[in-house]
């Protein structure tokens, strides 16, 4: 264990160190033992030697039972140091003679001994038995003992000097290994650091130095290929990244940049209705305000003319036929300014019948037989047999041909006018074709581009000669689009003009696209949809972009939206829907929104219904003192709002239930539970103030 | 002699309308609001009545809505004027019960005969 956690390094300068010192112990070893077994051997061979020796110059003094001479043989054993007793033991195996060293005892009586091994080696000795014999007579026997001294200091030294060796030899190896190791540890151990670095840093620019073509060089290549394809990687990534995110800028730059141009479109196309609204108003203001006048003006003029005649002053009549003929004229053209004020804000409507044509070109022509007997002029007319009724807007028809006719009439001098009436086809589709021509000063190609536009005569010095308000074929034109017709003029000046008129045979009714303001198509939603279960806000705010905006995003959170422009309208809508709550402009025409607030406070019956404040004016403290339940400045931070009409609408709801439970089970307890949750409530408003402060 | 009443603020049309109308022979009464109009319109009982849309306190739509939810004065023919010559007051005007409709100014000629037109329908 302790192994595996070491360093490579060590464990292969360990792994070498060991390997090597034990091969060397172990040889080493076994050339001792080798040494010390054979030396033992030698030295068991030299001491049954010297016993021979012995043994054969001791068997005269033995035979001749010559102690001394015995004794001064077995002396000469003095020069061999290890040898420390001997003894000559006689036939009856006691002793003889003897020899000790450092008074070593010598047994009296001859050690057992096995006889066919002529030593025995015990207790550190070495004993030697030799049979004393003379002339193949066993006279006695020799016996030898050895310390085996010269062993033991051999094995000693031995031990000492291989000692030595071992350690001299393990430190060298240690060296050696510790540089040898290198070669292995130092490309591992650069790779390693090569990897921290990478991973520490992130930085795949660096690569690892390849030192040898072995196998971790080749891990080293296969770990620089692998860092390079990271790198191309990383670095195409990045590229992506910065690519996407500089794309995201530009296109959340292109999202402002549409928001602000939206946003400004929208105020745009706001003023732009606002304006036409007005116009719309103010025309038709106008034009009842100057009716009535011309009212009485032409029905004096006709009584007076009626009583004039019964009285027979005759030459009064003329003149009061001028102011009937001069009203009638201002009454037409105020007809011509409504109609186009009226086709402009898209509220001329088509009434739908059917009629039959070839009356109606009768009629046309004695209505008008008149205005063409004036200046001479004749007029033919032509119906075709096969043509029936046709379905359309007969008053408009009538009018169409009527502003055709008298301008061929009032263009044309003592000349034809002729109506020529067919049945044709446009697209599919059966049409009536109406063809008005005259013989009069026609129209040159450039005064063609403006004939339909309003106001514009072909010429003005026309205007001065002919009169006119340049109306009657704009509106002759806005008529026949409103009934999808088509029509054309051909004409050359100098010799007439044509004018055809093609209507569908089957006029289909048109649904007119009115401009209505925000406020009144949101009251006349909320009457569609306040059955459904949607809690309403009513919305005040006299800027149309605020009440679009403010609408959209509470429909989003599942409000029902009702809007209201002014704070009159603000308050009456309130009483009628009863909605959940109220946000509240301050600054506002008229009515401002402190008004507001005061009128919703002391009506009892609007009293509750919570009103959050959104506004410019900075004056949280006059909004509250007034009732208002929470205060918003303008621009809005839409998160607070949702909050804000969250709770109310989790207030009610929670409301709602206890309402239900303390009406189907009222109790006092329920009551003062009740009021208890009630003043919770107020006090969670109050905290909520303070958070805000 | 039909008696018409004639529902008109407008002073000067409410004279020259009932001083023609007196000449073609019938008896005029004449209220100057809506409201008053539709008292009239209930205490006399007239034939037939020409009711301006416009009016002051109660417009004309309310009162002809009025006079034809009660029993007692439904049947009054009731010929609504008005100066806002649109489609949707046309329509308008029948949906509120009128019986017939002119714009104003009033084309006397046209008038007097949907005021025959309505009398002698009524008559029989």
């Amino acid at each position: 264990m302790i192994l595996q956690s070491l360093s490579i390094k060590r464990k292969l300068t360990l792994i070498t160190m060991l390997t090597s010192s034990a091969a060397l112990i172990l040889s080493a070893l076994s050339f001792l033992i080798y040494d010390l077994v054979s030396f033992r051997h030698l030295l068991i061979q030299d001491l049954v030697t010297q016993a021979e020796i012995i043994g054969y110059n001791s068997a005269g003094a033995m035979e001749f039972k010559d102690v001394p001479a015995a004794t001064a043989t077995l002396s000469a054993l003095t020069a061999k140091e290890d040898v420390v007793g001997a003894g000559l033991y006689g036939r009856d195996n006691k002793i003889f003679a003897h020899y000790s060293r450092n008074n070593n005892v010598i047994p009296a009586l001859l050690p057992a001994h096995s006889q066919d091994k002529g030593y025995q080696v015990e207790g550190g000795y070495l004993r030697v038995f030799h049979d004393v014999t003379l002339n193949g007579e066993r006279l006695g026997t020799l016996f030898l003992q050895s310390d085996m001294r010269q062993w033991s200091l051999r094995a000693k030294r031995y031990a000492g000097i291989l000692f030595i060796f071992v350690l001299i030899s393990g430190l060298f190896a240690l060296l050696v290994s510790s540089r040898l190791q290198r070669l292995i540890s130092r490309p591992i151990l650069h790779l390693e650091d090569t990897m921290r670095m990478v991973s520490a840093n992130r930085n795949y620019e660096v690569r690892a130095t390849k030192s040898y073509g072995d196998e971790i060089g080749r891990l080293i290549d296969g770990f620089n290929t692998m860092l390079s394809e990271i790198q191309q990687r990383d670095s195409a990534l990045r590229g992506a990244n910065e690519e996407l995110q500089s794309r995201t800028g530009e296109l959340e730059k292109e999202i402002l940049y549409r928001k602000q141009t939206q946003e400004e479109l929208l105020k745009a196309k706001h003023a732009a209705e606002e304006a036409s609204r007005a116009k719309s108003t103010f025309l038709a203001n106008m034009s009842h305000e100057l009716r009535t006048p011309l009212n009485a003006i032409i029905g004096y003029s006709e009584m007076l003319e009626e009583e004039t005649r019964d009285s027979g002053k005759s030459d009064s009549v003329q003149d009061l036929r001028k102011i009937q003929s001069a009203g009638k004229h201002l009454l037409s053209l105020i007809n011509d300014v409504l109609d186009l004020s009226k086709i402009e804000a898209g509220k001329m409507g088509l009434h739908l019948e059917n009629f039959d044509v070839a009356p109606l070109i009768d009629e046309m022509t004695t209505t008008l037989q008149p205005a063409a007997a004036k200046n001479g002029n004749t007029i033919h007319t032509h119906v075709a047999n096969n043509l029936g009724a046709m379905h359309g807007d007969v008053t408009k028809v009538r009018q169409i041909l009527f502003n055709l006719l008298s301008n061929a009439c009032k263009f044309t001098d003592h000349g034809t006018i002729s109506v020529d009436v067919d049945q044709s086809e446009i697209e599919g589709r059966n049409c009536v074709r109406f063809r008005v021509s005259d013989t009069g000063i026609g129209i040159t190609a450039k005064q063609k581009e403006n004939l339909f536009h309003e106001f514009s005569q072909a010429d003005a010095s026309i205007a001065r000669k002919y009169g006119g308000t340049g109306l009657g074929l704009a509106i002759t034109y806005r008529f026949v689009q409103l009934m999808k017709g088509c029509i054309s003029v051909e004409s050359e000046p100098g010799k007439g003009a044509t004018f055809t008129v093609h209507l569908p045979a089957q006029v289909l009714a048109e649904t007119p696209e009115p401009v209505r303001s925000i406020a009144s198509k949101d009251v006349t939603s909320s009457s569609d949809e306040s059955k459904t279960e949607k809690d309403t806000i009513l919305v005040i705010d006299d800027d149309a972009s605020v009440r679009e905006l403010m609408s959209r995003f509470l429909s989003k959170l599942g409000f029902h939206v009702v809007a209201a422009s002014n704070g009159e309208e603000g308050v009456r809508l309130a009483r009628q829907v009863r909605p959940l709550v109220i946000t509240l402009d301050v600054v506002m025409p008229e009515c401002d929104g402190w008004t507001v607030l005061r009128r919703l406070k002391n009506d009892s019956a609007l009293a509750k219904i919570p009103v959050i404040m959104v506004t410019v004016v900075d004056n949280e403290a006059m909004g509250l003192d007034l009732g208002a339940s929470n205060y918003l400045i303008k621009p809005v931070d839409r998160d607070r709002l949702a909050v804000l009409v969250e709770k109310h609408r989790s207030g009610r709801a929670a409301s709602i239930t206890a309402a239900s439970a303390s009406s189907s089970k009222s109790n006092p307890q329920q009551q003062r539970r009740e009021s208890e949750r009630r003043a919770s409530g107020k006090v969670d408003h109050a905290k909520d103030l303070v958070s805000r402060r | 002699m039909p008696k018409i009443l004639l529902v008109e603020d407008n002073e000067m049309n409410r004279d020259m309308l009932s001083r023609r109308l007196q000449r073609k022979g019938y008896s005029v009464i004449s209220a100057h609001d809506g409201e008053q109009g539709h008292l009239l319109a209930c205490s006399e009982v007239p034939d037939l009545i020409l009711m301006d849309i416009s009016l002051p306190l109660m417009n004309g739509w309310d009162v002809t809505r009025l006079l034809k939810s009660n029993p007692a004065t439904q049947h009054i023919p009731i010929i609504a004027l008005t100066a806002h010559a649109l489609v949707t007051d046309r329509d308008k005007a029948f949906e509120a019960g009128c019986d017939d409709y002119d714009t104003k100014p009033v084309e006397f000629g046209r008038l007097s005969e949907k005021i025959d037109n309505l009398l002698t329908v009524k008559k029989s």
